[in-house]
């Protein structure tokens, strides 16, 4: 039998190839095309990422984030957390701390036209207190906004200032309020139901233009803004989840930077700053990595293992090599993103002699200690090397170790099946309160609940009294005790105060940011 | 017996066939609803202590014991199961925990990103698939055939996530030709549509291939051969014919498994479907969300399998007169 070729099929599949590399190379060209369309003016249009999606939706309390400079608060934050004037222009307190009256700047009108008054703010604050407790893609509601204010018996309306008035004596409402808990939005925004009407209406630089959940907004320059009009006219704010892509995205030019918390991994920070054409701002902020001993059972119960496990660690290593100089090794429970309510020389030492002799003293455990981390965490912070660096640390100190890492770190904790566990928070005002009270008081959910076993009047005693003392500097000697005392003890140790790097290509400059990841947005403009 | 009774009877035994299959797709979707309820439902953590912490936040016990409430999650799994159950039969897949959002109006939104992306791979990988596979078998020797199975091969065993990295890196940021992802440009689908597509016709290829080759080996070819037709139309057309059924049987696993790997995909390329929401839900324990996507993808796969099955009997007459 002759093998015979027939030129004709073979040239339908060559051309079938070429066809299919037409195709690709057509949309090659036209992605060109296309990229070369999208960039714009710079001094009109400016294209960012952040790695979510920063308009939640009507159903959202806040419909968009605090970021986008759509609403404004009462109360704001600088970037060592402290209480400073948004739309408030000042505070006083009155009756111990039960009375506060925030007077509101004259000067401001909603994007939708309508005046900021008195009211208008009251009737803001009363659907947050009303819509209670409601998830949300930012800050959750509490029920009775107890992490905003306790329990409030009146808000009113006066001459344009906003008074509330409290069960309890409340020591600093500024600073519990500032952010989000104290948003304002015009009240045609809202349905008597709490939702969204429409687009949130704020008195911000910028308002909301367009939104596709999970994909993009658009905003555009508030015309009615009081202050100085934004430099770019028109901000695209993409939505990229995937850490990867979001610098592939910034490298290939398709955005002019990242912003919004965890912009930027620790991993990719080198790379991206040693290049010229971006600028990296890595500002301090209020995330603390937190190891969270279990001390309700055997070996942690015991103090000696505690401080063990603690000198074991080198800081100063994990937080240069392995989280790429993104952090600043912990001391003090309170992070310095807190100021001079970080209580002054509590350092961590590394100390891995006094751990091992620590350890022949009290006697090593049998089992291996657990190490848990969540598996939610291990995206954003690179928690599986730091958990095996721990491990390794521990078992040169005479611990023997094993990590685990897995989803259910609740069901696990409750359970009492770990020993240590490695997870990061943050505060979602500017109150220290909220931690001591949330995590360590005695009767604290996340004491009682994931067994961490710490029980200390006296601890108690100086978290309640600072809560309620108006006298600034009393309640900053109180927390500075309160964290002396937590140093000793070891219920739960800061490992390493995280900052957030974010970045912008060189051509923009005005990038800003404070501790609870805020960027001004009307601050930005081109460089030169 | 008479004309009418017989074109009656005649109609009723072909309609038996696909009545019994519509109630065994039926009877498999009533069981994967319950696994899928059971499975996220029982999962360890508590839904609504999570949805509270997002942010970073530690809810207090009352807020967490309000949610729960207003959530339903407090009512014994049987009158879950059944409530919900009996909310998708009216087509409410419920609201999102998240944002609050009704599930269904979500996903209708996203159904056609992930169509359109599926699609384009599937056409990439048969495309791939065949093309190389009948190019290898017509020409065993030659380099471009051999060279173009050991990429796709070689790039079906790496994840896809890996393959989208690099493609991400090479032609969007390196070449600057393509978008890095999103959904804002046209052509933004090609990137992810190859990264799927890669991986399907990876599989696709090698089966069909030894289908192609078994094929070549058997008796009415060797005789079409021994006839004086041409090894290219005996391959093309009378082997590739007799490996078909096989192939689109393999085809729509791939397509399930093109499905499937759209979740990583569409994260990766941020493209707007059903594989980024359902990601997305999975890292909140958005639970109405992940059900009503396991579903979906359960109800997509048994589609995908029936129409397989049906194409087969088109392909092959013996599948075709088995009447199964």
């Amino acid at each position: 039998m002759v093998m015979r070729h027939t030129y004709g099929r073979r040239e339908v599949l060559t051309r079938l190839a070429a066809a299919t590399a037409l195709t690709v190379l057509t949309a090659s060209v036209a992605a060109c095309a296309d990229g070369a369309g999208t960039g714009g003016s710079p001094t009109a249009r400016l294209t960012l990422a952040a790695p979510r999606d920063l308009a939640a939706g009507p159903r959202d309390p806040y419909f968009v984030h605090q970021s986008l400079g759509v609403w404004e608060p009462l109360v704001a934050l600088d970037e060592r957390l402290r209480p400073v004037p948004a739309l408030a222009t000042g505070w006083t307190s009155a009756e111990q701390g039960r009375k506060w009256t925030f007077r509101l700047r004259e000067d401001v009108v909603f994007s939708d036209g309508s005046p900021l008054t008195a009211q208008a703010a009251v009737t803001s604050i009363q659907r947050l207190r009303a819509i209670a407790p409601r998830q949300s893609a930012y800050f959750s509601l509490d029920e009775g906004m107890e992490a905003a204010y306790g329990e409030l018996t009146r808000l009113d309306a006066e001459e344009n200032a906003v008074v509330f008035t409290l069960a309890e004596p409340v020591a600093d409402l500024p600073a519990k309020l500032a952010g989000f808990f104290s948003m304002i939005q015009a009240p045609s925004a809202f349905t008597t139901g709490g939702d969204f009407a429409g687009d949130p209406v704020g008195t911000g630089p910028y308002t909301l233009a367009s939104w596709t959940k999970g994909q993009r907004l658009e905003l555009r320059a508030n015309p009615r803004y009081r202050g100085p009009r934004p430099a770019y006219a028109t901000v695209e704010v993409r939505t990229i989840p995937d850490a990867n892509a979001r610098v592939a995205a910034l490298r290939a030019g398709e955005v002019d930077g990242l912003f919004d918390k965890g912009a930027l991994l620790p991993g990719q920070v080198t790379a991206v700053a040693a290049d010229p054409r971006y600028r990296v701002v890595q500002t301090p902020s209020a995330l603390t990595h937190y190891l969270t001993f279990n001390s309700s059972r055997p070996p942690f119960s015991d103090p000696r293992l505690r401080e063990a496990a603690d000198l074991a660690i080198d800081r100063a290593g994990i937080a240069r090599t392995l989280l790429a100089g993104t952090a600043a090794p912990g001391g003090a429970f309170l992070s310095p993103a807190f100021g001079d309510l970080a209580a002054p020389g509590i350092t961590a030492r590394h100390d891995p002699a006094r751990a091992r002799e620590l350890v022949a003293a009290a006697g090593a455990p049998a089992e291996p200690v657990t190490i848990l981390i969540s598996s939610a965490e291990t995206g954003q912070f690179p928690y599986t090397d730091i958990a095996e660096v721990l491990r390794a640390a521990f078992e040169d100190a005479g611990l023997p170790a094993r990590v685990e890492v897995t989803e259910a770190t609740k069901t696990a904790m409750e359970a009492g099946r770990y020993d240590v566990f490695l997870s990061a928070y943050s505060v979602p005002n500017g109150d220290p309160d909220y931690l001591f009270r949330r995590f360590l008081r005695s009767d604290a959910a996340w004491n009682v609940e994931r067994r961490l076993g710490y029980r200390d009047t006296t601890f108690d005693g100086l978290i309640d009294r600072a809560a309620a003392t108006g006298d600034a500097a009393r309640r900053r000697e109180l927390y500075h005790e309160a964290q002396r005392l937590l140093a000793a003890d070891r219920p739960m140790t800061p490992l390493a105060y995280q900052a957030n790097p974010v970045v912008t290509r060189a051509g923009v400059r005005g990038l800003t940011q404070t501790a609870s990841y805020l960027v001004d947005l009307g601050r930005l403009e081109p460089a030169g | 017996m008479p004309a009418r009774p017989r074109r009656v009877a005649s109609a009723v035994s072909a309609l038996t066939p696909a009545l019994a299959r519509t109630a065994r797709g039926l009877a498999v979707l009533l069981v994967v609803s319950v696994f899928t309820f059971l499975l996220t439902v029982l999962a360890p953590g508590d839904p609504a202590e999570e949805i509270l912490r997002r942010g970073g936040t530690q809810p207090t016990p009352g807020s967490v014991a309000r949610l729960r409430a207003e959530l339903g999650l407090d009512a014994p799994l049987p009158v879950r199961y059944l409530r919900w159950l009996g909310d998708v039969l009216r087509g409410d897949l419920g609201d999102s925990y998240a944002d609050r959002a009704p599930v269904a109006a979500e996903i209708v939104s996203r159904v056609p990103a992930t169509l359109w992306l599926a699609a384009l791979a599937s056409v990439i990988a048969v495309t791939l698939a065949v093309v190389v596979a009948v190019r290898t078998v017509l020409r065993p020797h030659a380099l471009d055939g051999r060279i173009a199975l050991t990429l796709i091969v070689a790039a079906g065993a790496v994840p896809p996530y890996i393959v989208g990295v690099l493609l991400i890196s090479v032609v969007a940021v390196g070449l600057g030709t393509l978008p890095t992802g999103g959904a804002g440009s046209p052509v933004a689908v090609v990137l992810p549509a190859f990264t799927l597509g890669l991986a399907g016709a990876a599989t696709l290829l090698r089966l069909l291939r030894a289908d192609l080759v078994s094929a070549t080996r058997q008796p009415f070819v060797v005789l079409a051969r021994a006839k004086g037709v041409s090894t290219a139309r005996v391959v093309a057309v009378h082997a590739l014919r007799a490996a078909a059924p096989a192939a689109i049987a393999t085809a729509s696993v791939v397509a399930a498994e093109l499905l499937a790997g759209a979740v990583v995909v569409e994260t990766l390329f941020s493209w707007p479907g059903l594989g980024q929401y359902a990601v997305s839900a999975i890292r909140q324990r958005d639970l109405p969300v992940v059900q009503a996507y396991v579903l979906l993808t359960a109800a997509g796969t048994a589609l995908l399998l029936t129409l397989a099955d049906v194409c087969a009997a088109w392909a092959d007459p013996r599948i075709r007169g088995s009447g199964t």
